[in-house]
């Protein structure tokens, strides 16, 4: 490769970094790093392995202006950095683009009279068209922001391009576009990015290095040689890859993956209610100084006994019962103001279904769900679990029949440890011991043993999505309603949450889930709603409805992950 | 809160901002050594005069007038009920109206007014932008609070958003705790989820304005707008000081009560 | 060579600080515009319920310093919420700036005493009080307070400092220490000695 000859434009010698605060583990522990000018390196690792943190550095921002515990035997960064970070609503200081633009000019100095054309210079190359470059920047999409992102960070002339997850909140084109922006840009530039979301430009890269979770090298190769060499690493630290869902698919079928079911945790949780009380009533027999010992197996033992056959028979089973439908939908429409956002014809929803429900941004999905949880007003029929809408008036009586999950978990979270949210959340009509055994059992069975006393915002994403949604269902919902269930999520938590939602699936309950995500609408929803122009269509699913469908059909060259 | 509506821009809007503001609190000032109600009639009516020509229709602008009235009664009620005075005019319980501290009690809500005028008036010709580089320049604010407060104002329609998601989902979770623990448990079930994700973004902006060169730039700080003082300037401090040279020497002579000092 | 050094341990105010300072003050100034109406709903009553519901305003003051533990984060806390809530078009319009900072002062006179190395309860209240004698300090001016027969002007001081007391002190205090257990705050937190030193040779 030529860069090889090129001058080196970054480097880092036994580099040692770890985050401020006395019980956080050392980040990086002696790393050498070189990256030679012209280059395109891509940073993968697992979640929470630092590269972020590692890309400040390498770019020069950290410490000098983002103070953190550092220490190096020679650090090289780039004379001119420029950076494109994550989250569109926080990288910018000024109300309107041309004024954020210009920011960047006044801290170069740049005179005034030159900034006009310099700000409109930088919003072409960036490929952001304005009619006025003086627009709100509240005003402009989410992928419209990145590209003002990139726009901003040209505002410096940098040497080295430093992008730190720039699509990871995108929708799929406004991923395309932020890349074929960058892409324009960044020939003759250093190029060093940290993203998960990597199917578009994988095959741009010279070079990815592949970070272990403890922050050491796994390997420092062009991609083809890394997606062919080191798929059981990516596999294991759930990175992304060309192929990921495919090889998922084939380990599940060999068995190779942890068994997703057992069996023995199929049944309602109101049934796993119904069992904890009779469990707890012959310990209450045995002795109540035992009780604390006894309680947290006692469940789930019972609950192994109770169903012992498989998965598969525990559906036929749902099938036979004809179940009535947990949600009814007839000329339904959720309303913004008095205008209706979103109408639906006919729907049901049964026990076992799973419906993705899919569509443009502000299309109306969230408004649907919204309307159904009565949070927002609405019109028309709507039945939930048999409870017809008029005595539904409040969220509160539409909760004890449904449970909703927002897409930010942390606000759906209010108290100060895993334990109390659940306690929080159980209805009060359950006390003492056996309010306990629920708690248990919840965290069980939502994956969450050994984080009781966790505080729930410093758990991981992942988890902090299961404590949500088993607080929501804590009353014994069997209807679920969730927004974008695998937003920020990395691949590993993105396939965990899948198959802990098709748990629930087989329990009877019914799922429906807002998503941007082609293959997991493909490969585990057994139903799918397509909301357009305000209306929800039903889309005849068939194992082709996926690619055949136009907004999925756009979706099908990613990877799968969130956004 | 000008942004919010669309607008006719005013020779108001072209005063100095740093000016104004300036102005505007220093009339707070002459306002607390006011104690002629007559002389602080005289300068609630100069106060209410410019919101005239904010550029705000009539009708957006009695909207935003509305609280005046309550703030009027609030801020001279209590001292007219329970203010000291030897003139008794009217006596219940504990309430004891006065000739003094009915005055008293006008004064205050005169006061209440001319100060909320002066802000509304302030508010609605001055965008923040315009503000803090004016700031900057004239009164030499260093940059690092000028644009901390900037992106602050950013975040405003986020948190807001926030806010209306937060109730959304405490509605479900349906408890509404009482008493002063409850009260305690609601500000909060509201203030952490807000607090914790306005201190992560607000760091994540300091680093991208870090990673603009904000603190390590050439040390010469150019400016995209440049404020300075124009004519707009002149006749609004012209208008201040003529207009409350007038209150104060009219108000000596007393058109409207007899209550000279209320102290 | 060794970087160790490379890091600014500055003791004032860094953007960050600032920034988050600020976006507190935005919060607390979006409540108390919020705060504003119901105030002036009680107020009428004379009786000064509407007083123990001050302390709200003083909130900001104390729990920026809980959280950033600076000289003068106090300060610019009461000061920018005073500024947010007048731009919204607050009630009290230009004349909060002067409220702010006094009362800003007032809570930095008492984190300054102990060097600002204490951020417990009793000096979470202390502040608060500061906070509410700057601010009766000016409505003495502004007010008359002094002015009102002497029961009155007595329930006035003891609700205004009794509210202050309980909801700038306490709660901004019980606040704090929730919003520390989400481990966010550690994002504010400066590198210490100690951090480098577990970063070896």
């Amino acid at each position: 490769m030529t860069a090889a000859a090129s001058p080196v434009a970054v480097m880092a010698e036994r580099l040692r970094l770890k985050y401020p605060g006395e019980q956080s583990p050392l980040l990086f522990q002696g790393l050498n790093v070189t990256i030679r000018h012209g280059e395109k390196v891509l940073l993968l690792g697992p979640s929470g392995c630092g590269k972020s943190t590692l890309l400040q550095v390498l770019g020069g921002l950290a410490p000098a202006a983002i103070p953190i515990p550092l220490k190096a035997d020679r650090l090289i960064v780039p004379e001119r950095a420029g950076y494109v970070f994550q989250d569109p609503d926080a990288q910018f200081c000024m109300p309107y683009a041309d004024e954020e633009l210009a920011f960047a000019l006044e801290n170069r100095g740049v005179p005034q009279e030159r900034m006009p054309a310099f700000i409109a210079r930088c919003l072409e190359e960036a490929g952001l068209k304005l009619d006025d470059p003086h627009t709100p920047i509240a005003t402009l999409s989410q992928g419209m922001k990145q590209r003002l992102a990139v726009a901003s960070m040209l505002a410096v002339e940098p040497d080295t391009l430093l992008l730190d997850e720039p699509t990871a909140l995108l929708d799929e084109e406004g991923t395309a576009q932020v890349w074929d922006a960058l892409r324009r840009i960044w020939e003759g530039r250093t190029v060093i990015i940290v993203e998960h979301k990597i199917g578009l430009i994988a095959d741009d890269m010279d070079r990815i290095l592949l970070f272990a979770p403890d922050g050491s090298f796994e390997a420092d190769a062009p991609p083809d040689v890394i997606f062919r060499d080191c798929r059981s690493q990516l596999q294991q630290y759930g990175i992304w890859y060309p192929g990921f869902w495919e090889d998922y698919a084939a380990d599940r079928l060999e068995g190779h993956l942890p068994k997703l079911v057992a069996p023995g945790t199929a049944k309602t949780i109101c049934s796993a209610g119904a069992e904890l009380e009779l469990a707890a009533g012959s310990a209450g027999i045995a002795g109540s100084t035992d009780m604390e010992q006894t309680q947290p197996t006692a469940p789930s033992a019972a609950a192994q006994q109770a169903q012992p056959q498989s998965a598969d028979s525990g559906s036929a089973q749902l099938a036979a019962a004809a179940p009535a439908p947990l949600l009814e939908l007839d000329g339904f429409a959720g309303l913004r103001g008095r205008a209706a956002k979103v109408r639906t014809g006919k729907l049901f929803v049964y026990p076992g279904d799973w419906i993705a429900v899919t569509g443009a941004n502000g299309a109306g999905k969230s408004t649907l769900l919204l309307a159904i949880m009565r949070l927002v007003r609405s019109e028309g029929r709507l039945c939930l679990c048999g409870v017809p809408e008029q005595r539904l008036r409040k969220a509160k009586q539409a909760a004890e029949h449904a449970a909703y999950c927002f897409q930010n978990p942390e606000f759906q979270l209010v108290t100060d440890s895993v334990r109390d949210e659940l306690d929080y959340s159980l209805p009060d009509t359950l006390q003492g011991e056996i309010r306990d055994a629920h708690v248990r059992q919840l965290m069980s069975r939502f994956r969450l043993n050994g984080l009781g006393s966790r505080h729930p915002y410093q758990l991981s994403m992942g988890q902090k999505r299961r404590l949500s949604v088993a607080s929501a269902m804590a009353r014994g919902q069997r209807l679920l309603l969730l927004d974008e269930p695998t937003f920020g999520l990395d691949a590993a938590g993105t396939a965990a949450m899948m198959e802990h939602l098709e748990e629930l699936r087989r329990d009877g309950c019914a799922i429906v889930m807002i998503t941007h995500d082609g293959e997991l609408v493909r490969r585990f929803t057994t139903r799918h709603w397509l909301v357009e122009d305000g209306q929800v269509h039903a889309v005849p699913f068939t194992a082709a409805t996926p690619s055949a469908a136009s907004t999925t059909a756009s979706l099908s060259f990613k990877g799968g992950l969130p956004e | 809160m000008n942004l919010t509506f669309p607008h006719r821009q005013t020779w108001l809007h072209r005063v100095n901002p740093a000016h104004k503001l300036m102005v505007s609190a220093l009339l707070f000032v002459l306002v607390l050594f006011t104690h002629n109600l007559n002389v602080m009639i005289l300068l609630t009516a100069a106060a209410l005069l410019p919101l005239l020509f904010t550029g705000h229709p009539p009708l957006r602008l009695l909207l935003y007038a509305s609280p005046f009235l309550l703030l009027f009664v609030s801020s001279a009620s209590g001292m007219m009920m329970f203010g000291t005075g030897d003139t008794v005019w009217f006596r219940y319980g504990l309430i004891r109206i006065s000739e003094e501290s009915f005055y008293r009690g006008l004064h205050l809500g005169f006061r209440s007014l001319q100060v909320a005028a002066v802000g509304l008036t302030f508010a609605l010709t001055t965008r923040p932008v315009a503000l803090f580089y004016s700031l900057m320049q004239q009164l030499r604010l260093p940059a690092r609070y000028a644009y901390s407060f900037l992106a602050a104002f950013n975040m405003l329609p986020l948190l807001a958003g926030e806010f209306l998601i937060l109730r959304q989902s405490l509605q479900i979770r349906g408890r509404r705790p009482r008493g002063l623990k409850g009260y305690y448990e609601r500000l909060r079930m509201y203030a952490i989820p807000l607090l914790a994700q306005c201190i992560r973004r607000a760091h994540r902006t300091a680093a991208a304005m870090e990673a603009k060169r904000f603190g390590s730039g050439s040390g010469v700080r150019t400016y995209y707008y440049r404020y300075s003082f124009t004519g707009a300037d002149v006749w609004y401090a012209g208008y201040i000081v003529l207009s409350s040279v007038l209150a104060w020497q009219l108000g000596q002579i007393g058109p409207f009560t007899s209550a000279i000092d209320v102290r | 060579m060794s970087m160790s050094t490379a890091s600014k341990r500055s003791k004032g105010l860094t953007l960050t600080d600032i920034l988050v300072t600020i976006v507190i003050s935005v919060v607390f100034g979006l409540i108390y515009k919020i705060w504003g109406p119901m105030y002036d709903l009680l107020k009428p009553l004379g009786l000064h319920a509407e007083q123990l519901s001050y302390g709200m305003w003083f909130m900001a003051g104390t729990f920026a310093f809980l959280l950033i533990r600076k000289p003068g984060a106090a300060i610019l806390a009461e000061v920018s919420a005073a500024a947010i809530e007048a731009f919204l078009g607050g009630s009290w319009g230009i004349s909060t700036l002067w409220y702010g900072l006094f009362q800003g002062l007032g809570a930095e006179l008492f984190f300054a005493l102990f060097l600002y190395r204490k951020a417990g309860p009793v000096v979470a209240v202390l502040a608060s009080l500061g906070s509410a004698t700057a601010s009766i300090f000016i409505d003495r001016h502004y007010g008359y307070i002094d002015q009102l027969a002497f029961w009155n002007y007595a329930l006035f001081i003891s609700m205004r400092l009794l509210g202050s007391l309980v909801i700038a002190g306490l709660f901004a205090w019980a606040l704090a220490r929730a919003l520390e257990r989400t481990g966010v705050v550690n994002l504010l937190r400066p590198a210490s000695a100690k951090d480098y030193d577990a970063l070896g040779n």
